[in-house]
């Protein structure tokens, strides 16, 4: 597989522009960048080669967004602020924006595009990045990789197109006025990493499960209009596919196992587990 | 959007911990407060804090909450239909605007106290009494079979104060109120069940609820509590349905699954049939009740029926599981005996039969006085 992947700047931390005001009152805008994939608990159907969108019984949040989009909220919650939930995909997405409103996103920001699956990393990116630059969102949140396609670059592509720093595998982030601390894994345990807006964060496991919506919440979220934007409302130029999978392969088959049946074979299969094994 | 997070509620925390809330006999508590979270307490009433949904959404609630057990619906029921509703429509200001937003919250739980030792279907000979004593009520009796009443703050009990019958709200510090836990339950057992005792109960004069007099006031909570049930039972149908097809594809006899047999086909075929048509039946019960459409005999024929071949349905899947179904590794014995119990309260089967036998004929047959 061949990706042209574009230059992450950094994991660790880069200075951007000076934060603008994030003490409660101020004005802070969180784009949460979220996307609808099969429930890890859906059946899957695979039809001509891909996975039959029909015949999914049911779409979530990719789990790892529901940790930014939790972050995000308590962010706003400690911080004040806004929080812009945006998502790029056909008209089935629109449930994943009312989900998101239902628990407390303010602005719902769709990017149609129908044909999302025929787009390449680096095309959704563009998208996205155009979103959250119209969006006015100067933090970006999202999560580490998608349950479908795990490419885990849409947060550092994003960071790269608007010029921001990127912090990924992120459990939490707080902010003291002016700037934001990240806490992410390290070699000896795990750190704490400064940046200043305009930053992306992307969410490995947090330490908060999404919070439950509420029926007042649902309620709200019924009500609460959908930005639609097209490729033409972005001005975006989806060029040809920057991606080439040049050839895929399955993974290795494994060795068939053995096979034992009746009583006479137990202190076989015992001594191959101690001996072989190293499992008793 | 309710029905999703109902559902993922019940998959999430209730399921995964039903058998052994049934073992030690107890409602764990976070349940009671995440349905305060939710917001699905008192779903159908409108203003003091309550969610103000449509009774349809209130009964896709129930079903949801009953596929993960009937004790968790018989809490919400209780909780909704039998205690907030009340006051809700026959209190005072002052009492709604007192008890309900702490209802609707879960901090507060309410028991609704009715069903008398010796007078269950006909509660209009109970003997619990109230005497006006000019500054205060004093109540006197015992109820029985009291959904909650252990774990409650609150009582909604029905009395006669000269003769007629009259709701009280009893507070659980009230003196010579108490509410020990009835056990040895072989149904409902992840839900609180106890006697209500009133021996010389006083309560403040602003206790009484001033908008209702007679059977019409136990009669409307249990029509919006019967309501429910009649959805709820769907949700235990659909659950052990549901645990017998999976099984059924699964389990493997003369070589072959035995959901591949045609008997067992036929069995699964008949349990879909039936739970569509309870479906059906609940959501037109739905509809008719948000439109004000409804009468008492169409609740009573919704709630039997559909409590009747949720129970069914148990039995079936039981046949489907073999030996197997009667672990608790499965859920399907916990609903049969769960559903027992659901058939006999809220108006037994036989009950709401007569109920319909007087509508059809316009002859009771409750009692031999004709």
């Amino acid at each position: 597989m061949h990706f042209q992947t574009p230059r992450v700047r950094s994991l660790i931390f880069i200075d951007g522009i000076p934060v603008e005001g994030t003490s409660k009152g101020n004005h802070m805008t969180i784009a949460v960048l979220l996307k609808q994939v099969p429930d890890t608990t859906a059946k899957i159907s695979v039809n001509g080669g891909r996975v039959d969108e029909n015949a999914v019984s049911k779409w979530s949040f990719s789990p790892y967004d529901e940790y930014a989009l939790e972050a995000a909220l308590q962010l706003k919650e400690s911080a004040g602020g806004e929080i812009v939930a945006i998502t790029a995909g056909p008209a089935r997405c629109e449930k994943l924006l009312r989900d998101a409103a239902a628990v407390g996103a303010d602005t719902l920001v769709h990017v149609s595009a129908e044909n999302i699956n025929d787009l390449d990393s680096t095309q959704v990116q563009k998208l996205l990045a155009a979103a959250v630059q119209k969006s006015g969102a100067s933090v970006i949140f999202c999560g580490k990789q998608a349950a479908d396609t795990n490419a885990g670059s849409t947060g550092p592509g994003v960071a790269e197109l608007i010029g921001a720093s990127c912090v990924t595998l992120v459990s939490e982030v707080s902010s003291d006025g002016g700037g934001y601390t990240a806490t992410r894994p390290s070699s000896t345990g795990h750190e704490k990493v400064t940046a200043s807006a305009p930053c992306v964060f992307a969410f490995d496991k947090g330490v908060s499960e999404m919070r439950r919506p509420n029926v007042r919440g649902i309620m709200m979220a019924k009500k609460k209009p959908i930005e639609t934007w097209s490729l033409g409302d972005l001005g975006v130029d989806i060029e040809a596919n920057g991606v080439n999978i040049d050839s895929h392969s399955p993974p290795a088959e494994k060795p068939p196992g053995q096979k034992f049946e009746g009583a006479e074979s137990v202190s076989t299969v015992v001594s191959k587990l101690r001996d072989e094994a190293n499992v008793i | 959007m309710v029905r999703d997070m109902v559902r993922d509620f019940v998959d999430e925390e209730v399921i995964p911990k039903i058998e052994h809330a049934c073992r030690d006999g107890v409602f764990p508590d976070e349940w009671r407060v995440a349905l305060g979270e939710m917001g699905v307490l008192g779903a159908p009433l409108k203003g003091y804090d309550c969610p103000g949904l449509s009774y349809t959404a209130y009964g896709v609630i129930c079903r949801e909450l009953e596929r993960g057990d009937s004790g968790l619906r018989s809490f919400a029921s209780v909780q909704g239909s039998l205690a907030m509703y009340p006051i809700w429509d026959f209190g005072s200001e002052e009492q709604k605007q007192h008890y309900l937003p702490k209802m609707a919250s879960g901090e507060w739980i309410g028991c609704f106290g009715l069903t008398e030792p010796d007078y269950g279907s006909n509660p209009g000979d109970m003997i619990t009494k109230a005497e006006d004593m000019g500054d205060h009520y004093l109540l006197n009796g015992a109820k029985m079979w009291i959904t909650n009443g252990t774990v409650a703050q609150l009582a909604v009990v029905w009395a006669k104060l000269d003769g007629v019958i009259r709701g009280f709200i009893v507070e659980k510090d009230d003196p010579g109120f108490s509410a020990p836990e009835m056990k040895g339950k072989h149904s409902l057992k992840a839900s609180v069940t106890s006697e209500l005792v009133f021996q010389d109960c006083k309560i403040p004069k602003d206790r009484i609820l001033p908008g209702v007099k007679g059977l019409r006031g136990p009669f409307s909570c249990l029509n919006n509590a019967r309501y429910g049930i009649s959805w709820g039972a769907v949700g235990a149908a659909q659950a052990c349905f549901d645990s017998a097809k999976e099984y059924s594809l699964s389990r493997i006899q003369f070589t072959h699954p035995i959901a591949s047999y045609q008997l067992v086909q036929n069995k699964l075929a008949w349990m879909l049939r039936e739970i569509t048509k309870a479906q059906l039946l609940a959501y037109h019960l739905g509809q008719k009740k948000d439109a004000g459409t409804w009468i008492p005999e169409h609740i009573s024929l919704a709630k039997m029926n559909n409590v009747d071949i949720a129970l069914e349905i148990a039995r079936e899947a039981r046949d489907i599981h073999g030996a197997n179904g009667i672990l608790d590794e499965y859920c399907i014995m916990r609903h049969m005996a769960n559903l027992e119990s659901v058939k006999t309260y809220e108006g037994t089967h036989d009950i709401h039969n007569l109920i319909l036998g007087r509508h059809i004929t316009g002859i009771q047959a409750f009692t031999r006085e004709l």
